[in-house]
């Protein structure tokens, strides 16, 4: 939490506008590629099977952090990449935008990646990000009965990420 | 009370004893691995009952120390005091936390695993939890009986948590 700023899980997270299904999907991977989760609120078009979709967008991220870190205009020594840094810290995609929809990502130092899609039109999600990554450290790392490395069976987990995930503009 | 301790840090810890002497030192004798904790418990509500009361008269009842054990010595554990607290008079005393601070992370998985039970899903998913809580409950249910026991009532001290995340401690003493 010393990363983020703040304690606990912040009493107040983002303030939500709208109200309603806004967030497509989302998923969290650990640093060997696992799916630690993968929740669906609004998916109407589904091309691949699960597997492969997961497969899919771990290698699409691992290519696209590499590719942005490689060609990085501004920065002097060469690109680091591996090496665990703090969410913003180095060069950092964190989202990328169709007509569509809308992908934003945070890796976080110990490897634990976050992807929402969302509706083309939302903001900079970096903020409720961190904050979902907060959820996953109080409800899933410190559930005693949560092997870490393992799919996340957590109920108080999904359901508090539901609940702020709709709240999202 | 001087220093601090990082929450995360003794949380962390329970929930490694819990799994070791469950699965290591105890496997397959979950009765020894609980009487183990318990006894750890023991040891540690000893200590910081000592230590909470150092600057206080004697207490005059056993009613006196138990609403001691409510309120200082709970906000002193747990940043809050016990919401309820009921007795029968006869060495008896239920002391209900709403929010126990140590089970406020726990959960399980929501799936439902044998389709052919003939039990309702959310009733065995409720047993399940419970299960797998309890054993979670032994170290705080000693912390009460070392407390205790150091103000002067030998008792017994059993946990109940039918409903999550509120849980009953329940204390049985000889005499009152």
């Amino acid at each position: 939490m010393q990363f983020f700023g703040g304690s606990e899980i912040s009493p107040s997270p983002p303030a939500p506008t709208a109200s309603g299904n806004n967030a497509h999907m989302m998923y969290v991977f650990n640093r060997n590629g696992i799916c630690l989760l993968y929740r669906e609120w609004n998916r109407p078009l589904r091309t691949l099977s699960a597997q492969e979709d997961h497969k899919l967008m771990f290698g699409l991220l691992f290519s696209l952090k590499s590719l942005t870190a490689k060609m990085d205009p501004t920065s002097v020594e060469k690109g680091n990449l591996g090496v665990p840094q703090l969410p913003g810290q180095g060069c950092s995609f964190h989202s990328f935008r169709t007509n569509t929809y809308k992908l934003s990502f945070m890796e976080t130092p110990s490897g634990i990646k976050i992807i929402l899609v969302t509706h083309p039109r939302a903001g900079d999600l970096r903020e409720p990000l961190k904050y979902i990554y907060n959820l996953y450290v109080e409800y899933a790392v410190k559930n005693p009965l949560y092997t870490p490395g393992t799919p996340i069976k957590c109920e108080l987990f999904n359901t508090t990420l539901d609940q702020y995930v709709r709240g999202l503009g | 009370m001087g220093k601090e301790v990082s929450e995360s840090c003794v949380e962390s810890l329970l929930t490694e004893i819990v799994s070791l002497y469950g699965t290591r030192f105890y496997a397959n004798k979950p009765e020894l691995a609980a009487r183990r904790i318990e006894a750890i418990g023991y040891q540690v509500g000893h200590q910081l009952s000592e230590r909470y009361t150092m600057e206080r008269p004697r207490f005059s009842d056993h009613l006196e120390a138990i609403k001691f054990i409510c309120k200082d010595f709970w906000s002193e554990l747990f940043k809050k005091q016990i919401d309820n607290l009921k007795t029968n008079h006869r060495g008896t005393f239920v002391l209900q936390d709403n929010r126990f601070r140590w089970l406020s992370h726990i959960s399980i998985d929501p799936s439902p695993e044998n389709s052919g039970s003939t039990q309702d899903p959310s009733a065995v998913a409720e047993n399940k939890a419970a299960e797998a809580a309890s054993m979670h409950l032994y170290f705080p249910c000693g912390i009460i009986r070392g407390a205790l026991s150091n103000l002067g009532i030998p008792c017994a001290v059993s946990a109940d948590i039918s409903n999550l995340p509120a849980c009953e401690f329940l204390s049985f003493s000889a005499l009152n």
